[in-house]
Order: C-alpha cells, then sequence, then structure tokens
C-alpha cells in the first residue's frame, strides 16, 4: 500500500462526519431550495427557480441581507481594535490586578446567552429600565431603546459586543504571551516609549490575528447576534434588526417555507465563497507584488 | 497549510454550517405500547414562571395521582415556538402525544400536523365528557366534521385597572370604563395625576392576534369576513386600530413592549392594562399589598357591542399508537374534566370552560365568592366572539404579518392606519391564496 492510500483510513473518520453533517446536509439543502416543502407533508414538487424569485420579491430577505453586512461593519472594532487594546493593556501590565481583570472581562463569555438578553430586557425597560434611570439621573433623555428602529440594532450590536470583546482579547492575549518579555525590556533601556513598544514590538506581532479575527467577525456577525435578535426583538422593530440568518431561520422554522429558507440559505453560501474567492485573489496578488 | 489558505476553507465550512441548519431528514418511529403508558406533553404552561408554572404542576400532580399507570413526559417550550416544535418534531419522528397548542396556530397545526380525532379517541366517552363545556370553544376545535382539539388553558382579553390611581385621579373605581371613549377619559386623568394611563397589550411578542381580533370584533369588523375573505383592511378594523393608535399618539399609552408595561403596571405606575385573563395571577400576586387591583369587562368600540376573541390554548393529540393514544385521551380529559378546570382557575386564573363550575359548592363557587378579578370576563364569555384563523396552512405566516407590518407599526409607531392595513390585507390574501 502506498503511502498516499495509507492515509484515508486516517481521514476517513473526519470524511464521513464532513459527509454526513455538513456537505451531506448542505447539498440537500440545496435540492430542497428547488421545492416547495412545508417540512411535515411530502414535498409538493420541483417549482424551479421559484423560491429564489420569492426571495427578491420580499423585502425582508434583501433588507435582511443589508444588515447583516452593517452587523458585521459595527461588529469589527469590537472584535478588533477594542480587545486588542484591553489584551495589550493587561499584557502591559502583568500580576494578580491583570489576571482579576481579565476573568472579569472574559465573564460574558461564560454567562448564559439566554439569562443574559433577558436581563438586558429588564434593564432596558424604557418605562422603569435602570439605563433609563442612570440616564435620567445625568439629565438625559430616556429612550427605547429595542423598540426604536433608530436605535435598536446598535443596542443588539452593543450587547453582543461585550462577549465578543471578551472572547476576542483572551485570543489576543495568547499571542502577546508569546512575545520576548527581554525584548521590550531591551527597547526600554534603549529609550523605547510605551507607543514605540505597541508600534514596533506588539503591533507587528498581532497583525496577522488582528486581520484573522476582523474577516471571521464579517462572516460570524450574525451567528453571534441571533440569540439577542431571537429573545429582544424577534428581527424587529419594522425588521430593523433582522440579518440573514434570523431571516433564515424565519423562513424555515416560523412560516415553514423550507424551500424559500433553503434558497436564502444557498444565496448565503455563495455571498461567502465571493468573500472567500476575494480574499485568496487579495492574497495571491499582495505576494505578487 | 498556511492561514491565508485556510481562512477560505473556514469560510465556507461556516457558511455550509449556516446551510446544514436548514436540512432535516424525514424519519418516523412508532412510539411504544407496552405497559405502563408514558406520554409525552408539549406545554408552554409547564415551567413557566410564577402561578403559570405552579398551576400546570398541580395539574401533572393530581393526575399522577389518580392515574398512576400514565407516566406524563411534559415537554417545556416557549408560546411562540409551539407549532415550531411541534412540527421540527413530526418530521423528525418523535411526535409529542399531546401538545398546548395556542388557537393562532391552531389552523395551521390542522393542515400541517398529524392531528388526530378527539371524538374517535374517546368513542362512547364523548358525549358524557364534553356535556358542560363551553360550546363555541368545543367548535373553534373541530377539524374535518369531527372535534381534534380541546379548549384547555382559554382566557378572553379584560381590562384590568390600579383602584388606587383611578381614586388618586378623582375616577369612581366602582365604574370601570366600559368604551373606548371612556377608556380614553380615565387615562386622561390618571396621565393628568403623573403616571401611565392605559395599555392595550395588542402586540405581543408571541404572534398572536386575538386582541387584534377583539378590538376589531368590537368595532363591528372582523379579520376574516363571513365568505372567509381577508378582511383586515375593512373600514371597522382601520376605526379600531386607528382608536388605539390615537391613545398613543395623545400620550396616554406608553409606547412600548407588552412585557414592559405589564412591568409597568405590576409596580403601580400604569393605570389600566387591557390584556388577556392569563396574567390575572401574575397580576394579583404583583398587585398583593401594593395596589388594590380591580377587573373590568373588555370595551366596546364605537357604537357596537365589545365582543372579545378568546385567547389561549386547545389539547391536540398526534400519537398514531393506539396504547399512548388511549392513555393520551385519559390524560385530555382530565385536564378537561371539572377538577382539572377547577385547578386551572384556581391556580392559574384562566377561565373555567365549564361555565357551571362557577356556582358549583363542589368545586370554584367559593372561589369565586372570594376572587372577583375573573367575574367581569365570566359574564362577558357569552358574546366571546370565537377566534378566527386565516384560511389555508399559512395561516400562522399570515397573523404574524398582520402583527409584525400592520399592528404594531400602527399602535406603536404611528403608521397610517388605512394605507398600512390594505398593504397587508394584499400580502395576507397572496399568503392564504385569495
Amino acid at each position: 500500500m502506498t503511502a498516499r492510500l495509507r492515509a484515508w483510513p486516517y481521514l476517513a473518520p473526519l470524511l464521513i462526519l464532513l459527509g454526513v453533517w455538513v456537505y451531506g446536509p448542505a447539498v440537500f439543502t440545496v435540492v430542497l431550495s428547488f421545492l416547495d416543502w412545508n417540512l411535515t407533508t411530502p414535498p409538493v414538487g420541483v417549482v424551479g427557480l421559484d423560491n429564489y424569485a420569492a426571495l427578491w420579491r420580499h423585502p425582508e430577505f434583501a433588507q435582511s441581507l443589508v444588515q447583516t453586512v452593517l452587523y458585521a461593519l459595527v461588529l469589527l472594532p469590537f472584535s478588533t481594535v477594542v480587545p486588542l487594546a484591553l489584551a495589550t493593556l493587561l499584557w502591559s501590565r502583568p500580576g494578580r490586578a491583570a489576571e482579576i481583570y481579565r476573568a472579569i472581562l472574559f465573564l460574558p463569555v461564560i454567562l448564559a446567552p439566554v439569562a443574559v438578553a433577558v436581563a438586558w430586557r429588564f434593564l432596558l425597560n424604557p418605562l422603569q429600565g435602570l439605563v433609563n434611570e442612570m440616564l435620567g439621573a445625568l439629565g438625559m433623555p430616556p429612550g427605547n431603546w429595542l423598540g426604536d428602529p433608530a436605535t435598536a440594532l446598535v443596542v443588539i450590536v452593543v450587547i453582543t459586543a461585550a462577549k465578543v470583546v471578551a472572547f476576542n482579547m483572551l485570543l489576543y492575549g495568547a499571542t502577546l504571551a508569546s512575545i520576548d518579555r527581554r525584548v521590550v525590556e531591551a527597547a526600554r533601556v534603549e529609550g523605547a516609549t510605551a507607543l514605540d513598544v505597541a508600534r514596533s514590538i506588539v503591533l507587528p506581532h498581532v497583525a496577522r490575528p488582528t486581520v484573522v479575527l476582523a474577516l471571521l467577525s464579517l462572516v460570524l456577525a450574525g451567528q453571534w447576534t441571533f440569540t439577542n435578535i431571537s429573545v429582544l426583538t424577534q428581527g424587529g422593530p419594522d425588521g430593523a434588526t433582522d440579518n440573514v440568518f434570523y431571516r433564515i431561520y424565519t423562513l424555515g422554522f416560523t412560516f415553514f417555507e423550507i424551500g424559500e429558507a433553503s434558497a436564502a440559505a444557498v444565496v448565503l453560501l455563495a455571498g461567502f465563497i465571493v468573500v472567500a474567492l476575494a480574499w485568496g485573489l487579495v492574497r495571491r496578488v499582495s505576494r505578487a507584488t | 497549510m498556511n492561514r491565508s489558505r485556510l481562512l477560505p476553507v473556514a469560510t465556507a465550512l461556516v457558511a455550509l454550517g449556516a446551510l446544514s441548519a436548514c436540512a432535516a431528514p424525514a424519519t418516523s418511529t412508532e412510539p411504544s405500547s407496552s405497559e405502563p403508558v408514558t406520554i409525552t406533553f408539549s406545554s408552554y404552561s409547564y415551567g413557566a414562571q410564577g402561578t403559570m408554572g405552579e398551576g400546570m404542576q398541580a395539574l401533572l400532580d393530581a393526575f399522577a395521582d389518580e392515574h398512576p399507570e400514565i407516566t406524563v413526559e411534559p415537554q417545556s417550550v416557549p408560546t411562540a415556538d409551539v407549532l415550531t416544535k411541534a412540527r421540527t418534531d413530526v418530521a423528525a419522528g418523535s411526535a409529542p402525544d399531546v401538545v398546548q397548542l395556542g388557537y393562532s396556530k391552531m389552523a395551521e397545526a390542522f393542515e400541517t400536523l398529524p392531528v388526530q380525532s378527539l371524538e374517535q379517541l374517546a368513542g362512547d366517552e364523548w358525549d358524557g365528557h364534553v356535556e358542560g363545556i363551553n360550546e363555541a370553544l368545543v367548535q373553534t376545535g373541530e377539524n374535518d366534521g369531527e372535534t381534534a382539539a380541546l379548549p384547555f388553558t382559554v382566557s378572553v382579553p379584560a381590562l384590568f385597572y390600579n383602584a388606587d390611581l383611578f381614586r388618586a385621579a378623582g375616577l369612581d373605581p366602582e365604574r370601570p370604563p366600559t368604551t373606548i371613549d371612556e377608556v380614553r377619559a380615565a387615562a386622561e386623568a390618571i396621565v393628568a395625576n403623573g403616571t401611565n394611563g392605559a395599555y392595550f397589550a395588542i402586540a405581543d411578542a408571541s404572534k398572536s392576534d386575538y386582541l387584534t381580533q377583539s378590538v376589531i370584533n368590537s368595532a363591528g369588523g372582523s379579520v376574516v369576513s363571513k365568505s372567509g375573505d381577508v378582511a383586515v383592511d375593512s373600514p371597522e378594523a382601520v376605526e379600531a386600530l386607528g382608536a388605539v393608535q390615537a391613545l398613543v399618539q395623545d400620550g396616554l399609552m406608553p409606547a412600548v413592549g407588552v412585557e414592559d408595561a405589564l412591568a409597568n403596571f405590576s409596580s403601580g405606575q400604569l393605570g389600566m392594562f387591557v390584556s388577556s385573563t392569563a396574567v390575572a395571577g401574575n397580576l394579583a400576586q404583583a398587585a398583593e399589598g401594593a395596589f388594590e387591583l380591580r377587573s373590568g369587562g373588555f370595551p366596546s368600540f364605537g357604537a357596537s357591542e365589545a365582543r372579545p376573541t378568546n385567547s389561549g390554548a386547545g389539547l391536540i393529540v398526534l400519537s398514531t399508537d393506539p396504547a399512548v393514544q388511549r392513555a393520551s385521551w385519559e390524560f385530555v380529559k382530565f385536564l378537561t374534566s371539572a377538577e382539572g378546570y377547577s385547578i386551572i382557575t384556581e391556580q392559574i386564573g384562566y377561565l373555567p370552560m365549564r361555565a357551571d363550575l362557577a356556582e358549583d359548592p363542589a368545586f370554584l363557587q367559593e372561589y369565586f365568592e372570594n376572587n372577583d378579578l375573573l367575574v367581569p370576563s365570566l359574564e362577558q364569555l357569552a358574546d366571546v366572539a370565537p377566534y378566527l384563523a386565516f384560511p389555508g396552512e399559512n395561516a400562522n405566516q399570515a397573523v404574524v404579518t398582520l402583527q409584525d407590518d400592520a399592528v404594531e407599526p400602527i399602535v406603536l409607531r404611528g403608521a397610517d392606519p388605512q394605507s398600512t392595513l390594505e398593504q397587508v390585507a394584499e400580502r395576507i390574501r397572496e399568503q392564504t391564496g385569495q
């Protein structure tokens, strides 16, 4: 048996799992996108591109696509700059206090997402919530934070950001831990300021993880916000907090338009493939130059 | 493979993960018919906070005492997800045997789930059992000419009010408002005294349209005409929703969600709260020692009589195994018996679906002598307009469209009632194939 053939038995478990849980259902989803099916009765039949046409006929899907991009863009600083700044601050002052701060900042990651969302509902109650009470004490007007289409999306982002910042801060912390502190000390002995250290030692070290986290943020932002949307707004008011992941859930498991939901998922997949190809192209061009 | 190559692959895998969520293989299994029998019960009351969850547990305990041979495995499901869970469970071959299903989702359930005829499951027991249960609500559960759902946790909208705020505003708490104009006038007096006036819980997170139907019915309209046509853009509907909208625009009703308003009323800062009697138990608990809670019937709109629509849930059976079906019927029979309805009323606050229990010394007579919160609704029960479902298998989708695209924007955000209802009516007609 050649080395190439011997590799397959080792790969088989993973390939089988991927086939059963990812690629198989994905192919099935593509097939479903051409059928009219309500989940509980046999599919009515092949409807061609009708499900895709229905997506574009109903403005909610286009709105959810635009808002998915909006979520990603607004969450971008919370997945890159903010956690990097916090991780750098904690890294630059090692000790017990830094460990305590790190534990406190990481807390949002381990709290139950639904419980956190429900707690936010009480805090944001426009009539007697703590947030409005505090604003009132500062002489600021109250807001209907989740009920106003102008503020609802931003509020969902801010609530979600706490968890994203906490998790990415940990990733940055792991990256920073690999920096040899003797290099930093040597730089300081040579007269480097804190800004010099950040610019010349820290930033080159974290540049690659920052790009990776930024791209992951673009891909995952919609999923990070799902629980908060589901518990707090159900995509409203007036669809202002909807995103494509919640729209797929609504189409599939509230309206049972399985064909249309599958078509939406296929469109989403196509979008991600375009992003992935564009990223590959950028890498190739940058390497060539 | 370096990171730059890994990333596109990871990106594609994440996207495929999203795709996979939509694919659910359909298989079927046969429930066991061995003794003792175990049945599953999908319920949004089970496990709920406060009196709702406690009352449901009391029902299950009472049934367990009476039928030790039947084990009930309750499954707690959020109100808005009961139909979703039932349909996905059916698709996965693990359908719950008995389901507590909201009336706004009943029509779609009849079209898409293997709902069993309760009449056939009951056999000779049927006529004797249903005698005394509210006839209109038994008829609401008919599917293909046979009863497939019996009323379980049923309520009608009522006007709850804070008698202390009434007195402070110079209003007579012995004379609660009975028309929308009187609600307005009372709200004006309460707001002038420094607290919030009134709130109609018409746009709630569970996407039920029982209160929407109640205000439209009470203005002389209906969401579905007698000929079966979608009629949410009728002049009566425009007038009814316009009247509720006017409360908000005039600062007499806070433009907030139902949960926020409920918390406000429970803390004694809101004068009137128009909602289902399902919240009566929790409101009574919140008011105890804090303020005097009273109730009145649902108000009329315009010249028409008040015609509130019932909300709440019926019980359906999905099991196809004969032994499980028999046990499921025993369970449904107990929950809708005099004893079952009495526990539901005493411990949760739903209306008894056997009206004679209210005067029966063996059941609820003493309860109603000491608790008058449900009395106005009980008296209004004869005027209840049974819940009307939109036609077809997209009935639930139509309700969500009505609530999200018309009722909420009109009432809470000032959308034009006429044009908004016309647009939404067209959308619902498309959804229901009209």
